[in-house]
């Protein structure tokens, strides 16, 4: 009964506000507030109070009764306050697999001079709370849990709070539309297989971790902690180290290899090889029928990768 | 909902609010109802000390039974102020003993804001007012810290956010409370008890009693004179009459009866506001005799003593009008003169004797009247603040042993003297006199100038008001009960002479007491319709008023909207901002934009670099900006010294010189 109101207003206000292109900032427009079950039990309580000051003919009671009635009304507005103006980014982070959950993380930016406390993001049912000091800036990530691989759409979320003091509870919904791959779970027996030719003389230079080489560009996706932070705090263009490194022949994960098996168990099996060949710091490729990902390694990669496994079979990756 | 356990902390804070807010309470509740909420507040916080849970369910549902049936067995009603407030209280506590989680903390709070409401019922304090807004103030904080799930702010930044909270109610609070619409009566009949009986004259009156109250300082009515003032020697404020004597102690007769015959008005019409304290009597005072009055349902009974169906439980204004000199008119009722010339038979014989001797030398009611004064002008009787105690026969022992007395001793001896020489005669209670407060012009009566004289009927002249005290020491009618008897007491005496200062300031506070009285106590339906009048609203009545109550309500919460909305608002920058963006626009007229990157003081350089002409001037306000953001010697004053500074600066648009510059 509740729920279904719940969807209808949902399905209402993604009507009445169309898909929001993100960043997003809150305007009043977009939120809603009611008092909470605590806000209806103070509304009584207030109500007593008038008629007990009426009754007794109490100007001193009725200034209280008042004055409570008024911090009621000024509780509102701050409710209400807490979200306003507030800016929202959201992005999927990919790094998702079945039976485990999917992180969405959410950017929120306060402007104003004022805090932001108890602010809540929800996502599909799940949700995280934070405060987003005055001018600053404030990530959160929601995890939703996820039980099977595929692809998770969230198009639209809530934001809600019902700070000061829990009476009214303020909340607006953004329809930002967030795809989250999940990965299989990386199950399966087998580990990596070993590379077509082990051995000194089939090393071939590659960018490795090895041995400082020099500096190169930067370029997004680089791991952190290459990064040439005294070039950059010099005041010089953002720089990454390179290393020269030795690593070994690249390897082909391949469906076909793992016959007789179902589906799953295949997408399993392929998901943990590419977690162990990342952590191996090997360059992989991926074969799976409809999809060939040439070797290579790195984030990015093997975001590529898990992302062709979380989608096999069930859409066109976008 | 969030379901968090409470800390320690927290709870340590609820439960001094709690305490705060049960503190005005502490007379009226049962004593085992506050130790129940002690107990039950210490078991909870010494478990939360040890880390442990609540007490099982069970234990609770059975105190919280035990504990209810307890309460009703002791009061037998649970409709009331008091007996509400202990049923609030003990559900508090029992609510506290279960307080798991914050959503129980919610229950708590609530209870406690109800019971500052219910302190605030039946008083009339400035102070308790503003205990119990700082009690909201706090038990805000509390509520803010505990609702929060993210670490608690800090106490004095919880502290200053609930404090604005209330401070932008109260504009609203106002608005509410000046035009609410007032109804004229309760809206049901109220349980009467729990309020004791207030200080001040009662329906019986034995000698001695007055004495106690001479004693008191507490106020029993202001009087403001409309128009012109009687002399001061003719301020007797008329209380309850007393017929009926046993011998020791005067009482009212009941049941009352009303139809006072008519008085022929002798002298001017006085025109007062006498604004009573509340007394729980059913009487009201009034000056001697009372003519006019605008008491909705007041009556004068056959004494005229002005009464009203109900005691006065409240602070009541009246406006009457009084002759301090009248005449009787026509005769006295047969039933009147026997009641007021019955006396016990048995009792004070040697005052019976006394009266029967005097009456055989004078049979003119006259001289009968003047000779018994003069008995009390000639023999040794002593005015005196602690007259000894007196046993049933008071007027033989008062009249023949004793001769020292307070007002009471001698009203009740000289009536008792006339009754036994067939003159009609009873006492009168009241007050006489009163402060003038000169810095606020009205009368202060207090319940040490309570009095007592007599009224006796004299064939052809009617009844006449004969205050044998005055007699005694003459003193004691010029001036209020405390100052006669400073005239006994050198040490009071010279502290009332002395200390001038401290009396004037005795009187401004009082007449701030009166403004606090008049204005808040007091305003009702016509308070409002005299404000409504104010704004030239022609004819205002409750619909008017309730037009009003929207549009200021409307206005004001325009005002919150827009104050509260305000704080949202990115572009809003401080003064300091402004001003150096405002510089910045300046420069980049010239042809020097600042970029984004770019701090104020490489800004400064550049600018030095391509406009040596500007360089000085705008380095140096560039940096007095980085000193004013950045340093530790910003103030107001800087930073408008700052602001006036760039508004003067002008720099040319160009170069003198060169034709253009180009930016590096």
């Amino acid at each position: 009964m509740r729920q279904a109101a719940i969807d209808k207003l949902r399905a209402w206000a993604a009507r009445r506000h169309g898909r929001d292109a993100l960043p997003i900032t809150i305007s009043r427009r977009r939120i809603y507030i009611l008092p909470t079950r605590v806000g209806l039990m103070l509304a009584l309580m207030l109500v007593a109070m008038l008629i007990a000051a009426l009754n007794y003919n109490s100007n001193l009671g009725l200034a209280f009764a008042f004055l409570m009635t008024s911090v009621a009304l000024v509780t509102m507005h701050h409710c209400n306050r807490n979200l306003l103006g507030l800016r929202v980014d959201a992005a999927a982070e990919t790094d998702a697999f079945a039976g485990g959950e999917a992180r969405f993380e959410f950017a929120l930016r306060n402007d104003s001079k004022v805090d932001r406390r108890d602010v809540e993001v929800r996502c599909m049912a799940s949700g995280a709370i934070c405060s987003v000091a005055a001018r600053s800036n404030e990530a959160v990530s929601v995890a939703v849990p996820v039980a099977r691989r595929g692809v998770v759409r969230v198009s639209q979320f809530e934001l809600r709070t019902r700070y000061p003091f829990g009476w009214f509870h303020a909340w607006t919904y953004v329809q930002g539309s967030l795809t989250a791959y999940v990965a299989p779970a990386a199950l399966g027996v087998r580990t990596l297989p070993a590379a077509a030719g082990t051995g000194l003389d089939s090393r071939s230079e590659l960018r490795g971790d090895e041995d400082f080489s020099g500096l190169r560009n930067y370029e997004p996706g680089v791991p952190l902690k290459h990064m040439a932070w005294k070039v950059l705090a010099r005041g010089g263009e953002a720089a990454v180290r390179s290393y020269t490194g030795l690593a070994a022949q690249p390897e082909w994960l391949e469906w076909s290899s793992l016959e007789g098996r179902d589906t799953e168990a295949r997408l399993s099996q392929l998901c943990r090889w590419v977690l162990e060949g990342e952590a191996a710091r090997r360059a992989y490729g991926l074969r799976i029928p409809g999809k060939e990902i040439a070797p290579s390694r790195g984030p990015e990669h093997r975001a590529r990768c898990l992302r062709a496994l979380a989608v096999f079979g069930i859409s066109p990756a976008p | 909902m969030n379901l968090k356990p409470l800390a320690l902390g927290d709870l340590k804070g609820i439960v001094a609010c709690l305490a705060l807010a049960l503190a005005p309470h502490l007379e009226s509740l049962p004593a085992w109802v506050i130790a129940a909420v002690a107990v039950s507040a210490a078991l909870r916080l010494e478990l939360a000390r040890r880390g442990r849970a609540a007490p099982p369910r069970a234990v609770r549902l059975i105190v919280a039974a035990l504990a209810v049936s307890l309460l009703f067995l002791q009061l037998r009603t649970f409709n009331g102020l008091s007996a509400g407030t202990a049923l609030l209280a003990l559900m508090a506590g029992l609510k506290l003993l279960e307080t798991d989680t914050r959503r129980d903390i919610y229950i708590v709070t609530l209870i406690i804001y109800f019971v500052c409401v219910s302190a605030l019922l039946q008083s009339d304090s400035f102070w308790l007012l503003a205990y119990l807004i700082g009690v909201c103030w706090l038990t805000s904080a509390t509520l803010l810290r505990l609702t929060t799930s993210l670490p608690a702010p800090g106490w004095p930044g919880s502290l200053r956010y609930a404090g604005k909270l209330l401070g932008q109610a109260l504009p609203l609070a106002l608005v509410f409370w000046l035009f609410f619409p007032r109804f004229a009566g309760p809206l049901w009949q109220l349980p009467n008890g729990g309020q004791s009986a207030g200080t001040g004259l009662s329906d019986t009156m034995s000698p001695g009693d007055i004495t106690e109250l001479a004693q008191s300082d507490e106020v029993a009515f202001r009087v403001h004179f409309a128009g012109p003032v009687p002399p001061s020697r003719e301020l007797y404020w008329r209380g309850p009459v007393m017929h009926e004597f046993d011998g020791h102690t005067w009482k009212l007769a009941y049941p009352l009866s009303y139809g006072a015959p008519t008085l022929l008005p002798q002298g001017a019409a006085y025109t007062y506001t006498l604004s009573l304290e509340p007394h729980e009597h059913r009487w009201v005072f009034a000056l001697d005799w009372p003519s006019r009055w605008d008491l909705p349902r007041g009556r004068l009974t056959s004494d005229y003593t002005l009464v009203q169906p109900d005691p006065v439980s409240q602070p009541i204004d009246v406006v009457a009008t009084s002759h301090t000199r009248v005449q009787s008119a026509g005769t006295l009722s047969a039933v009147s003169r026997r009641r007021d010339i019955r006396l016990p038979p048995d009792r004070n014989p040697r005052t019976l004797q006394l009266a029967r001797t005097l009456r055989a030398a004078n049979p003119d009611d006259s001289a009968y009247v003047q000779a018994v004064l003069e008995l009390f002008a000639q023999q040794s009787f002593y005015y005196t603040l602690t007259p000894p105690k007196l046993s049933d026969d008071s007027v033989d022992e008062f009249l023949f042993d004793t001769k020292r007395g307070f007002c009471g001793h001698y009203a009740s001896a000289f009536a008792a003297l006339m009754r036994a020489a067939g003159i009609p005669a009873h006492v009168v209670t009241g007050y006489y006199g009163g402060t003038f407060n000169r810095f606020a012009d009205y009368w202060i009566v207090r319940q040490s100038e309570a009095h007592a004289w007599d009224e006796i009927w004299l064939e052809g002249r009617g009844w006449l008001r004969i205050d044998p005290t005055s007699v005694i020491a003459p003193e004691r009618v010029e001036h209020s009960a405390g100052d006669a008897a400073g005239a006994d007491d050198p040490v009071a005496g010279r502290w009332q002479g002395h200390a001038r200062w401290l009396a004037d300031a005795r009187l401004r506070l009082d007449a701030l007491r009166q403004l606090w009285r008049e204005r808040i106590l007091l305003f009702n339906q016509d308070s409002q319709q005299r404000l409504l009048e104010s704004f030239h609203i022609p004819q205002p009545d409750g619909q008017k008023l309730v037009l009003v109550l929207t549009g200021a309500l409307v206005l004001v919460l325009g005002w919150l909207t827009w104050t509260v909305r305000r704080e949202t608002d990115p572009a809003r920058r401080d003064r300091l901002s402004r001003a150096y963006s405002r510089l910045c626009a300046k420069l980049a007229a010239a042809g020097i934009a600042r970029r984004a990157h770019e701090g104020a003081e490489d800004y400064a350089a550049r600018v030095a670099r391509v406009r040596p002409d500007l360089g000085s001037r705008a380095a140096a306000l560039c940096r007095q900006y980085s000193d004013l953001r950045y340093g530790a010697g910003s103030s107001p004053a800087a930073v408008a010294r700052f602001g006036a500074e760039v508004r003067a600066f002008r720099p040319p648009l160009k170069p003198p010189g060169s034709r253009a510059s180009s930016e590096i």
